[in-house]
């Protein structure tokens, strides 16, 4: 019995810690939709070229992941606001008979970043194998007679801290700060944000600029927990819209239970149905999502708070 | 009249695309399929490197029958049908004579249909799913041992040392993951072992502490994993971790034998074992100069898959020269009768136990003591004396 | 003119391998072919209806494992995979179809990705139905040569472009376009839009499903991460339609043309072929940029730009 609750619990942990890491990702996703209406496709590569940029940092600087995020992620910024510019802006004048121009242009991206990294860094996986990288707490070792052993690992428990530090500074800023509020009045009604004196078009270079710094952190806090391959921005760009569409297009607060929701149902999959079956049931929550709630966990509390 | 400027543009790119493919048909060299990019990448680079060693060294001593050999290397980046293709590209356009090369199982597969369909003998050197040679097919010869026997040595240092009686299995859902997996299930049972756990997961997972629970609450004697570089390290990271305390960890694949792996798990990789095929330490003629060879010039010791690759070309040097003329048939008459030794061991093709051009040889097992890949079994090949029984987590610092 | 140059085309692509070209120039061809059908296929929903769906691997997946399984499991030749998938395809269509027609715009497309990954996954998983990733491999193919196989897919993609301009011109196409243009506005007007989508929907599956059974009978070797790819079947289907030119009848021909035969020869450039890559995404990006209708649909902007320009003396 005591084996079962000990496995219960501790796959619970996993999945709250992955929940959290994953909600950063999904964070800066739902931001990018919920302003431009875009689905960046390219999101997990930007995290990729984040990921690289620390692992660089600490191979040739010695400089711990954690501290390069302060270094990563306004470079990120910058980097997601010069493709807003140049890029994406253009398409989004253009006159064609699909309207999913921009989707597409972010695949686009996304093939030559993933590409670029193959042929500077080759396909080789590279880590940055800190000291701390297997540390956790134990139960037993507070609690001496505990009749189960649960631990709580280090580097994952200060990801989650991080991205939790984070995601309040990020609250902060959108609904304190005047330029926060610009970008949600951008979100809500384009024209009418313009009508009131909004610069639209720098609001939506300063949301790309910050859903690209917010995965930029995501891939810092994680690459001591994980390892990186230039291919792996894929995974994470679906993990990021099936958060998105989950919590609710272009909501933070439903991004957020998005992301503790994914995390804590897939750990759960892998655990009592089995692990090779993990990948089927993130989509298949997704596909659930999309159709029977399809204003994501953002409607629900909407629904809820207006007395529906 | 813009139309016909349209048609005729459409036209001429068509020509010119034609006769471009044309023109890449006249070289006269060996082409290897290797996965160059993908996820196979390092592998693959590995292998080419070895090849370019085993190239030098021919190349000085005179070649093959005073001809000296020139390689070229072609991606198939891991994907089968991308191999397929490069197959039947050195087969029809540069009428290779023979074909050899290729890492994953699934991609030497396809190549192995296509030699075998054309009549164009065909080396494995690295692909280690059983079914391969298991078709009876006349024209494909594998000089590494399969799936089956890759663990006959872990197997054996099980039954004389460590008897366990439960086994936990962990597996990447590839081809060779999958196979790896399924042998070491039917040897279990053989041995009187009880499979507690078997599950697959993708490569790549990022959090594996899901299923490592579950293996520690099912509490198995021994926890084998068939898993690739990455993955193997952030399986005994989490191992460590959640101090699931095994008698043994063993590894049934790659990722437990490369130096990497014990970069990348630094404390939780020691004293964990690996069936593995080949070791840099090992007494084969050739393979010590060769492992310290690669090592100088690149960095770090080869895995199995570079001195796979390292005796394929000496292998092929030895049919080459005893082959009456560079034609299919002959070539492959040449083949059937290999008898030699190489550094990565001896290469005797035979038709027994269900395969066809199959080479047999022992299996060796590796563990990792004081932050070094010891050979530790069979004990004529060790390198250093195995440690059992291993201390739990708590207890080691 | 412009009504002959389909019929040239044809009668050029009938008489090459009787002209004499590699059996490797061959297999590019075929697979061009192969992927105009797909393309085309994916117009029909995409381009004249408007459904951007980016999951196309799952009917290609779908159709190359019927072929494959009743091979394995039942010992019958792969071939007759084709007229099976056109059942099991409309099948799959109608699940599809429920599923996510009910969703506009972004939403279908990331549902329609999401589907491609569950059956990639699924295929992965169910090793006992599926071989998982051991794959299906035939034993025998039906020709050594090429030639019968060429001749095989030349007919099934003349057979799909005719059926599908019969379609477009019939009153089908034009409420395909309404629904495309303004889905709201043809409902109203009492087009019953969920309909004629799920039409579009399973004309597109039937016929991408049939060039996957081709594909298993073709190359002898499917595994999900083949036929189930995301990035390989299915973001390659939109690119294939996106650059040779959306809801326009040679667009998917020209289409396959530039994604595969330009693949092909930039992978096997010795010092270039591993940024393929990057010139293929920088093409597209250009191409989404300056031709967002695709080289055929934008042919106008091709002509324009190279014509000497005229100025006032």
């Amino acid at each position: 019995m005591a084996a079962q609750v000990e496995l219960f619990l501790q796959t619970l942990i996993a999945g709250f810690l992955l929940g959290g890491l994953y909600a950063l990702i999904g964070l800066g996703m739902a931001l990018i939709m919920g302003v431009m209406r875009i689905i960046n496709l390219a999101h997990g590569d930007l995290m990729m070229v984040a990921m690289y940029l620390a692992y660089w940092l600490f191979t040739l600087l010695g400089v711990d992941p954690y501290i390069s995020v302060f270094v990563v992620v306004p470079l990120l910024f910058l980097f997601g606001c010069a493709l807003q510019k140049f890029l994406i802006t253009p398409v989004m004048k253009v006159e064609s008979i699909l309207p999913h121009n921009q989707v597409i242009l972010t695949v686009g991206m996304a093939m030559v970043l993933s590409n670029l990294a193959t042929v500077f860094f080759t396909g080789n996986y590279r880590s940055t194998p800190v000291n701390y990288a297997s540390n956790a707490w134990y139960l037993t070792d507070y609690w001496k007679n505990a009749p189960i052993e649960l631990s709580l690992s280090m580097p994952w428990s200060l990801s989650f801290l991080c991205a939790f530090i984070i995601t309040v500074a990020l609250w902060f800023f959108l609904t304190k700060t005047d330029t926060g509020k610009s970008i949600r009045a951008t979100a809500q009604d384009i024209d009418a944000a313009t009508l009131m004196g909004v610069n639209t078009n720098r609001m939506r270079m300063l949301t790309f600029g910050i859903g690209s710094a917010l995965v930029a952190c995501a891939g810092c806090l994680f690459i001591p927990i994980y390892y990186l391959y230039p291919a792996l921005g894929k995974q994470f760009t679906n993990i990021g819209f099936v958060i998105t569409v989950l919590g609710g297009m272009g909501s933070t607060e439903g991004a957020i239970i998005g992301g503790m929701i994914l995390g804590i149902f897939e750990s759960m999959t892998a655990t009592y149905v089995g692990m090779g079956w993990a990948p089927l049931g993130r989509f298949a929550i997704f596909v659930a999502a999309l159709v029977f709630v399809p204003g994501g966990v953002a409607s629900l509390i909407r629904r809820k708070r207006f007395g529906k | 009249m813009r139309h016909f400027t349209f048609v005729a543009t459409v036209i001429s790119i068509f020509i010119l695309a034609i006769c471009t493919t044309q023109v890449l048909a006249q070289e006269a060299r060996f082409a290897i399929p290797l996965p160059l990019t993908g996820t196979n990448a390092k592998f693959g680079e590995i292998e080419k490197k070895s090849y370019e060693i085993a190239m030098e060294e021919i190349n000085a001593a005179g070649g093959i029958k005073g001809r000296k050999i020139a390689l070229e290397f072609e991606d198939s980046q891991g994907k089968p049908e991308i191999s397929r293709s490069i197959a039947e590209k050195l087969i029809d356009v540069k009428k290779q004579p023979v074909i050899f090369g290729e890492y994953s199982s699934s991609s030497s597969k396809a190549i192995a249909a296509v030699a075998e369909e054309r009549k164009v003998p065909y080396l494995v050197v690295t692909g280690a799913t059983d079914d391969i040679t298991q078709q009876n097919y006349k024209y494909v010869f594998r000089m590494n041992p399969t799936n089956a026997y890759y663990a006959v040595g872990l197997l054996s240092l099980f039954k004389e040392v460590v008897k366990p009686k439960s086994i936990a299995i962990l597996y990447e859902s590839s081809d060779f993951g999958t196979s790896g997996a399924e042998d070491m299930a039917k040897q279990s049972e053989k041995f009187g072992m009880k499979v507690l756990v078997k599950e697959q997961y993708e490569k790549g997972a990022v959090d594996f502490r899901p299923i490592l629970s579950k293996v520690k609450a099912a509490r198995p004697d021994v926890i084998y994993m068939v898993s690739y570089v990455m993955d193997a390290a952030l399986l005994m990271r989490q191992i460590k971790e959640l101090r699931i305390d095994a008698n043994l960890y063993a590894g049934g694949a790659a990722g437990f034998a490369i130096p990497e792996f014990i970069q990348n798990a630094k404390e939780a990789s020691e004293l964990v074992m690996t069936a593995t095929l080949w070791s840099p330490q090992i007494k084969y003629p050739g393979a010590v100069e060769y492992a310290e060879k690669y090592k100088k010039r690149h960095g770090d010791y080869p895995s199995y898959h570079g001195a796979e690759a390292y005796s394929a070309l000496f292998v092929m040097k030895d049919v080459l020269t005893r082959a009456k003329a560079w034609a299919p048939d002959d070539i492959r008459v040449a083949m059937k009768a290999t008898s030699m030794m190489t550094a990565f061991g001896p290469i005797k093709f035979e038709d027994k136990e269900g395969y066809t051009n199959q080479n047999f040889m022992d299996t060796l097992v590796m563990q990792v003591i004081k932050g070094k890949h010891e050979t530790i079994w069979p004990q004529k090949y060790a390198s250093a004396k195995y440690v059992y029984p291993i201390p739990k987590w708590r207890e080691r610092n | 003119m412009k009504r002959y140059w389909p019929y040239l085309a044809l009668i050029l692509l009938a008489i090459l391998p009787l002209v004499g070209i590699s059996s490797y120039t061959m297999h590019v061809l075929i697979l061009v072919i192969m992927w105009s059908i797909i393309g085309m296929a994916w117009n029909v929903l995409g381009g004249f209806c408007g459904q951007v769906s980016f999951g196309h691997a799952a009917f290609f997946g779908v159709g190359a494992y019927t072929a494959g399984i009743l091979y394995h499991h039942l010992g019958i030749s792969a071939w007759w995979g084709m007229p099976a998938c056109v059942v099991v395809l409309i099948a799959v269509s109608l699940i599809v179809g429920y599923i996510c027609l009910r969703l506009r715009g972004a939403y279908f497309a990331l549902a329609t990705l999401a589907l491609g990954e569950v059956c990639r996954v699924a295929a992965e998983n169910m090793v006992w139905f599926t071989q998982g990733n051991l794959g299906i491999l035939i034993k025998e193919r039906t020709w050594v040569g090429k030639t019968w196989y060429y001749y095989v897919i030349l007919l099934i993609a003349v057979g799909s472009y005719i059926f599908i301009k019969r379609v477009i011109a019939s009153k089908w196409g034009y409420y395909f376009v309404a629904i495309r243009e303004d889905q709201d506005a043809a409902e109203s007007l009492g087009i019953d839009t969920t309909f004629y989508k799920t039409i579009a929907l399973c004309i597109s599956g039937v016929l991408t499903g049939i060039a996957g059974a081709f594909y298993m009978n073709y190359m002898g070797y499917i595994d999900p991460g083949i036929v189930f790819s995301l990035s390989d079947i299915s973001i390659l289907t939109v690119m294939v339609v996106m650059v040779g030119g959306v809801a326009t009848f040679g667009g998917p021909t020209m289409g396959a043309l530039i994604m595969v035969f330009l693949a092909e020869i930039v992978r096997s450039t010795p010092k270039i072929g591993a940024a393929h890559q990057t010139i293929f995404g920088i093409l597209l990006i250009l191409i989404i940029i300056f031709l967002p209708n695709g080289v055929v649909g934008d042919f106008r902007k091709i002509v324009k730009f190279f014509k000497p320009k005229r100025t006032r003396a």
